[in-house]
This record gives C-alpha cells, structure tokens and sequence, in this order.
C-alpha cells in the first residue's frame, strides 16, 4: 500500500493519534513539573471558563522540606502498604526507594517490635495522634527509631504519616550517660568514704591523741611542782615547763586540725548576720591585749550579709588577732575596717550600692609582710615566723580561708614589710541555697 | 553542804589514780569510789542495800569499754532508783554533740578532763557549786 493510496480516513486517525500523542507528552510533563515541584497549579481553561488544578502534593516547599529533613517520612494506607517514603528513611534501612514503595512497612520492622507498631497503628486510628518506639531492620544492626504516627482521612481512605526520627544517638548518649551516672555514683561513694574516714581521724585525733598528751602534760606538771628533796630547790623546772609548753602547743595543733576538718563537714547554716555587732563583740572579746598594747580600732559602716555567725566571727576574730599580734614594736596597732558593696566577686569589680557582693577590708599598721608570700600565709601550717618571735599554729588563715570559700567569697591580701597589711575579703550578701 | 559521797567510773588507771591523789583529803568529799567501766557501775550500786549509803554524786568518763558514759548516763537516768543522783560528764575532749545529748539526757555538766592538779580542784569546785546552787534554787 502506498502513501497515495491512504484512506482519508486513516489520515485523519493518523493526525488525531499524533495530537493525542502530543496530549499525553504534554500530560506527562506536567505532571513531572507537578511532581518535582516545578508547577504548583495548573490552569485549563474549558468551555465553562478557567479551572484551576492542583495537586495535594503539589506545595514544593513541603515537599524539598521532607526530602531534605533529617527524619523519615512514609505514608501508609490503611493496609500498611508505604505509599511514599523520603530518601532518608530509605538511608535509615539502607535500601533503595524502589523497592520500598508498595512494600508493607512491616518488612522493614525488627520481629522483636511488631507488637509496638501495632498497637501504634491502631491506636492511632482512633486517637489521630501517637508515638512510640521501635526498631528497623537494616541488614546489620537494629535502628532504634521513634514512630510519630498521624492518621488522615483522604478520599482515598486513611492514609499514616510517619516521622521516623533515628534514636541511635540518643540511645548512644543515654548509654554513655548512664555510664558517667555510674561513674559519678562511685566516686561519690568513694568521697562519702573518705569524708567519713576524715571524721573518723578527726574523732580519733580529739580523743586518742589528746589522751597521751593530757598525760604527758599532768605528769609534767606534778614533776615540775614536786619539791623532791625538799630544800625547796626545782632542778629540772625549765625543761618540765618546756615540756610542758611543747604539749600544750601540741593540743593546740591537734584541736586546730580538728577544726579545719570540721569545717570539711556540711553544715551550710547561713543567717543574716550584723556585721558592726559582731566586729564590737570580737573587739570586746580582745579587751585586754588591745588595752596592753594601746590598740585602737577604726571601724566604719558595715553590712548585714546572710553567713553561718559562729563561723565568720571566727573569720574576724583570726584577722584581727593577727593585726594584733604583728604589730610593730613600740606603735600601738591601729586596725581599719571597712565595708563598700560591690558589682561583681572581683577584686578590681566597680562599687555599686546596691551590688550583691560586699569589699571588706581589715587594715593594720603591723610589721606587714613580703607579698611574695600571699599564697603561703593561706596555707595550712605555712608561717612566716618562727613560732618562737610569734605564736600560733599556722591554722588560723587557712582556716580563714576556707570559712570566707565556704560562704562563696574570696580572700586576699595586701602588705609591704613593716608598712602593715590589708586583708580584703569579698562577701556574697545573700547565700544561694 | 555535807561532804559527799563520789562514784567515778573510769577505766584509765592513771585517771583513777589522779583522782584519789589530788581529791582525796579535802573537806567537802567524804568518800571517792572508783569503777572501771558501765557495767560496774550499776553492779557496784545494786550491791548498796540501803539508800543512804547510795553516792551524792557519779562521775562518768565518756570513753569506756563494755559500756560508756553515755550509755551508762541513759541507764542511771531511766532507773527510778539512780535517777536523781546528779551526774557529770568528762572527757578528753568535750565533743559538742556529745555534749548536747549528754545534757538533754540528764547530766548536769559535761566537763573537760584537767590538765594538771590544780585543774582537779577547779573540776570538783565546779561541780560542786553547780549543786549548790540547785541546792539553793530549791
């Protein structure tokens, strides 16, 4: 048959199938501009005027959205059948989206967990709403994922969404969390330990330690008074007094060592404390020393700050024994004492009235020391003299020191040789409970 | 006041004998026995028929094998017999816990051991004037 010879017939069929051919071609590119989220709507127009066509899937943004987020997103039908799965649930189970679609989910589900995703599924049927978790297969090891489960009716019937959020990490960090709970746990454990074994030495040192001492002291003393052959002489008396001093001195350490570990122990009892009371209280505790070296004290306006009082007029008490004691021989001490409140715990911190810290600084015109050692005075049994020139045990700053760190302050201090010393301390004005 | 009967309990030899050393010979003790534990204090006391004859005053150390002060305190004081005897603590080291249960408990003075013959003197004479004036009050 030649081409001469066609039927118009045929022709015209022929020309139809090409515009049909046309149609569909145009059809199919449609649709894939719909479906890869180039065209949003369609519009035809027909007899009856413009007709506007979209699809439910059609809004791009949502759609690069679930593509591009790092959970799963499957939708199912009522039968499980996934419908549509993103690239990243595809990642989740390691498996190409080919053979994903139109598979039931449940061949992606750990056995171990069919019973979760059941209930799931239907409990959302009734409810629109649920979570919980499951594991996936992925050839290898189980994913432990969250199923956020939302049912929808559409035309076509209900159809699931699910967001499918990878837990592995979280599991992963919950593990190594737990681990450092247990961890945490042990080491406090093994603190409870040594803080008990801490009191356990200071119940021992009070007790067991004092006993000899106490004996070594009594013995000493009636050797010492004993007129032994009765001419009234005492040979051995400066050397018993030395005994007996060293004994002394001795007991003086150990209840200062029991202290300092004391201190150790909680017992953050903090009350709002006047500062002028207890400094005019400490300065009449030192009556006597004070009136022997013609001391004077200068002590201006000071705050009212929330402490444990038994513990900061110990404070008070070692600085202004120690401006006492260090004071130059033939001037008579003069001890300043003020009080400014300021912004921040810093020493060089702006004033500020109204400021949540309070500068206090005790100041004497005492023999003063080398600032080289400010590390050291702080240190316990650290001295800067010889206990023969200055007594004491080298307790009093470090447990200074630990009062003003226990109240959540800091300490310093400032000093030339023989041009007196400042202690500054910073003081919270409200303890944080 | 009439000299007065004391009881002390105590295990330290050298306490013990402190105690009769220094103590003995003034006017206003007529008497000072010495136990070494607890126990016996409550079996030295059940041994008195008559209640005259019972101590004026016990003095406990805290530190004692078998049963010490403070437990010796708790029984003295639930004993209808012993209750009123006025008792005082001492110790190496007055512990404040100690302390505050010993008093809540009954005694009437919880005391540091002394540090010299002198210090004994003190001790007594302090114990004494306590009862005075509880004597007086009444």
């Amino acid at each position: 048959m030649s081409m001469e010879n066609k039927s118009p017939l045929v022709e015209s069929l022929m020309a139809e199938m090409e515009e049909l051919r046309r149609q569909l071609y145009e059809a199919n590119e449609t649709i894939e501009a719909i479906r890869t989220g180039q065209v949003d709507a369609l519009v035809v127009q027909n007899e009856s005027g413009h007709q506007l066509y979209t699809l439910r899937t059609a809004d791009q943004t949502y759609r690069v959205f679930i593509e591009t987020m790092t959970e799963g997103a499957v939708t199912l039908n009522q039968q499980g059948i996934i419908l549509y799965a993103n690239s990243q649930f595809a990642l989740m189970i390691s498996k190409p989206l080919t053979e994903i679609i139109g598979a039931p989910i449940k061949a992606f589900i750990e056995p171990a967990t069919y019973a979760v995703y059941e209930s799931l599924f239907h409990s959302c049927r009734v409810s629109g709403e649920c979570r919980g978790e499951i594991e996936l297969s992925t050839g290898g090891k189980p994913r432990p994922v969250q199923l956020s489960f939302t049912a929808r009716d559409l035309e076509e019937g209900v159809s699931h969404s699910l967001i499918v959020t990878d837990l592995s990490g979280q599991k992963a960090v919950q593990k190594e969390l737990a681990l450092n709970n247990r961890e945490l746990e042990q080491m406090n454990e093994k603190l409870e330990a040594s803080n008990h074994d801490l009191q356990q030495f200071a119940s021992i040192a009070s007790h067991d330690l004092q006993e000899p001492l106490r004996k070594i002291q009594l013995f000493a003393n009636l050797l010492r008074d004993r007129d032994s052959d009765g001419t009234g002489e005492k040979p051995a008396k400066p050397q018993l007094d030395k005994i007996i001093n060293a004994a002394a001195r001795m007991r003086a350490l150990i209840i200062d060592v029991l202290n300092y570990s004391k201190l150790s122990a909680k017992d953050g009892h903090f009350v709002l404390t006047d500062l002028n009371k207890l400094i005019r209280e400490i300065s009449e505790d030192f009556e006597l020393i004070t009136q022997e070296k013609e001391a004077r004290f200068s002590i201006g306006q000071l705050p009212l700050l929330e402490a444990n009082p038994g513990q900061l007029r110990q404070v008070f008490q070692n600085l202004i024994s120690n401006s006492l004691k260090f004071s130059r021989p033939g001037i008579p001490p003069l001890i300043q004492i003020t009080a400014s409140n300021i912004r921040e715990k810093k020493f060089d911190s702006d004033e500020l009235a109204y400021g949540d810290f309070c500068l206090l600084r005790i100041k004497d015109n005492g023999i003063g020391f080398d600032e080289k050692y400010t590390e050291n005075i702080f240190a316990l049994f650290e001295r800067l003299h010889s206990k023969d020139a200055y007594e004491g045990t080298g307790i009093g700053l470090a447990i200074t020191k630990k009062i003003v760190e226990k109240h959540g302050g800091l300490i310093t201090a400032r000093s030339k040789v023989n041009e007196g010393a400042e202690f500054q301390l910073i003081l919270p004005l409200r303890q944080t409970p | 006041m009439l000299p007065k009967k004391i009881l002390l309990a105590e295990d330290d030899a050298d306490d013990r004998s402190f105690f009769f050393d220094f103590l003995t010979g003034r006017k206003d003790i007529a008497r000072i026995t010495a136990v070494e534990n607890g126990e016996e204090v409550f079996s030295w006391l059940e041994n008195i028929q008559d209640a005259a004859a019972l101590p004026d005053i016990i003095v406990l150390d805290q530190n004692m094998p078998k049963k010490n002060g403070f437990q010796t305190l708790q029984g003295l004081k639930s004993n209808s017999r012993y209750r009123s005897i006025p008792v005082f603590m001492y110790s190496t080291y007055a512990d404040e816990n100690l302390a505050k249960k010993s008093l809540a408990c009954g005694a009437r003075l919880v005391l540091a051991k002394p540090f010299s013959p002198a210090g004994y003197h003190e001790m007594i004479d302090q114990i004494f004037d306590t009862l005075q004036v509880e004597a007086d009050g009444v």
